[in-house]
């Protein structure tokens, strides 16, 4: 028998819908992090997290998606290589002050203490192409692999609440089971912690 | 039938149940290569002389080595500890848990420190700390309810965090479940039926949780049925054996369905009132069961409509207009509150006001229901439930639970979108 007629499956490799997702992380786990400083909810939620509280989202099989890497060359032919902030996992801990911070995609020298992770890529992609509601998401192709329950349902909650501030109502509303009324979230304070959400996503997180 | 794009199910706990049952345990464990056993159980069912009927029926083929009857009502950490040092000494190679849900949940959290080594269960607290099979575990439940004898988790309490920690893992699974009607003789008639309106929650909630599948729903129908044919019966005669095998198996098969598609808003707003009043959980379920679907009716109207065939029958159903079948469903648990509490002469409340305690005091006082409501967003049946709870949302769910007085649904906040499963 050749062996070699019989090689090893390598899993495929989906870079359009990895890259989309890798967007979609990163985008979310910044509004997280200024969500924190915006929102009481969200606040009140991680500070009663323990001070070690580290998560991650990632996809499995976990090892199959990279962190993006890039290499370039610089004018003296100095190779400048290093990960790209963009990456399938989504890193959410608190830094020393004990505030919520995002932490990138790259686990190495991290100590996880909640980790959740999606059962496919194509399952990661329905939920972050707003295909699949988070909460049936949650019951059918998000499973908490390690790690604590009360962890997992702040970090539930407040991803409810960044999404409803984050997205407009049409696309929100396929997260949440009930989109807030205007009695539990003003619009007036919706809209402006909207804008400031956008703006310091993308400035000073 | 609703298939969802996506579901899973497991259930590989051996069942074995008939007026014999207990007899089969030698042979049973000898199967699985062990013969030191540890019975796990409470100072209670040793008292009525349960542990002598298990005894003598497994006769002289198997040595017990040591019974372990420490376990307290809420089972907690320090005692698993303890347990698992006494399993060790004594070098037993397995565990036999007899008694209710925290006896179960004990021998299954002793299971893991005995199997897996280790000074202290905290070690493995919450999902994934266990990886690999453990020891043989033979449960025996002796009341018909909690369905632990086919449940993947295990709640143990830590005194001085003062929380309950969950440990969860398909590894915890027992290896056999035993059902002999013989060890729930004894069992009080409220307790009864409080028990089984325990076991009646998980399949009602199995069945219109957002993670139901054809699997659980099949095991969710036939225990509501099962318990809604038998449970009057065996409230008012209590040596009915045929009757309490028949709420065992569906206790049993509740089981099944819950820990496969999880509870939802009953349970999340009983655990409340478990954890902050210490309502024994069986009640706070009877008492609840009514509201949650209630509220719950608007998101999933179709599906609790179904509950209406194996609750009233199919004469019943039949008569029913379709749009109906829900309210009319709601309206029989409560006349089976209603029937409960006038078999055990008041014993089985109906409401949350009606609960006392051995001194006759009242145990959840109206000025607490704030407190509850804050805290039932710690709890993660949350998830499963079609309906979205808040604070807001379930301090009117106490409130009418606490009054007796049917939800006002148009009240209920209904934005968002209907649920697909
Ligand atoms: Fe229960």
């Amino acid at each position: 028998m050749n062996i070699n007629k019989y090689p090893e499956i390598v899993p495929g490799h989906k870079f359009l819908k990895q890259f989309y997702i890798g967007i979609m992380t990163w985008t979310i786990g910044k509004a997280f992090q200024v969500m924190y400083k915006l929102d009481k909810n969200v606040r009140a939620e991680f500070d009663r997290l323990p001070a070690n509280f580290m998560m991650m989202l990632c996809i499995l099989p976990e090892d199959a998606f990279k962190p993006f890497f890039y290499a370039k060359i610089m004018p003296d032919f100095v190779v400048n290589y290093g990960l790209l902030p963009l990456g399938v996992p989504m890193i959410l801990g608190k830094d020393k002050e004990g505030k919520l911070k995002y932490m990138g995609s790259d686990k190495r020298g991290k100590k996880i203490t909640l980790k959740l992770c999606m059962k496919s890529i194509d399952e990661a992609f329905r939920i972050f192409s707003f295909r699949e509601p988070l909460a049936v998401a949650f019951n059918h192709g998000i499973y908490i692999v390690d790690g604590d329950l009360p962890e997992s349902l702040a970090f539930v909650r407040a991803m409810e609440i960044v999404l409803v501030t984050l997205l407009p109502k049409s696309l929100a509303k396929m997260f949440v089971k009930r989109y807030p009324s205007w009695k539990e979230l003003p619009p007036v304070k919706k809209w402006i912690n909207r804008v400031l959400l956008w703006l310091r996503v993308y400035t000073v997180g | 039938m609703l298939l969802p794009s996506y579901y899973d199910f497991c259930c590989r706990v051996k069942t074995v149940s008939g007026n014999k049952a207990l007899e089969q345990i030698p042979g049973l464990l000898a199967g699985m290569n062990a013969s030191r056993p540890m019975i796990i159980t409470d100072k209670g069912v040793v008292a009525v002389g349960l542990i002598d009927i298990a005894k003598k029926a497994m006769g002289k083929k198997l040595k017990i080595v040591t019974v372990y009857d420490n376990v307290p009502v809420d089972s907690n950490y320090k005692i698993v500890d303890d347990a698992a040092r006494v399993y060790r000494q004594k070098k037993c190679d397995s565990i036999i848990a007899i008694g209710g849900g925290s006896a179960i949940d004990t021998a299954k959290g002793v299971n893991i420190v005995a199997s897996l080594g280790g000074s202290s269960l905290l070690e493995y607290e919450g999902f994934g700390a266990v990886k690999r099979k453990l020891n043989p575990l033979v449960v025996i439940p002796t009341t018909a309810g909690t369905g632990s004898e086919m449940t993947l988790v295990a709640v143990i309490a830590d005194p001085d965090r003062k929380i309950k920690m969950l440990f969860v893992s398909y590894f915890m699974l027992p290896d056999i479940g035993v059902l002999d009607p013989r060890m729930t003789r004894t069992l009080p008639d409220f307790l009864t039926a409080s028990t089984a309106m325990d076991a009646m929650t998980h399949a009602c909630e199995a069945y219109f949780s957002m993670e139901k599948n054809p699997l659980s729903d099949s095991h969710a129908i036939q225990a509501i049925q099962t318990i809604s044919q038998n449970l009057l019966h065996v409230v008012k005669n209590p040596g009915d054996l045929k009757g309490r095998a028949a709420l065992a198996a569906a206790s049993t098969m509740a089981g099944v369905a819950f820990s496969n598609a999880m509870v939802g808003l009953v349970h999340n707003l009983g655990h409340t009132v478990g954890a902050i009043c210490h309502v024994p959980h069986g009640t706070a379920m009877s008492i609840l069961l009514p509201y949650g679907l209630e509220y719950s009716l608007h998101r999933a109207s179709d599906v609790i409509g179904e509950l209406l065939f194996p609750i009233g029958g199919p004469d019943v159903y039949a008569a029913t207009p379709k749009k109906e079948r829900g309210e009319k469903a709601i309206e029989l648990i409560r006349k089976m509150n209603q029937d409960l509490h006038d078999a055990t002469g008041g014993k089985h409340p109906r409401f949350l006001k009606e609960i006392r305690d051995r001194n006759g005091a009242q145990v959840v006082p109206e000025s607490v229901l704030e407190t509850l409501a804050q805290a039932i967003m710690l709890d993660g049946a949350r998830m499963s439930n079609p309906e979205e709870i808040y604070p807001a949302d379930a301090l009117m769910v106490y409130r009418h639970a606490w009054e007796g007085t049917p939800i006002n649904r148009k009240k209920i906040d209904k934005g968002g979108k209907k649920v697909k499963w």
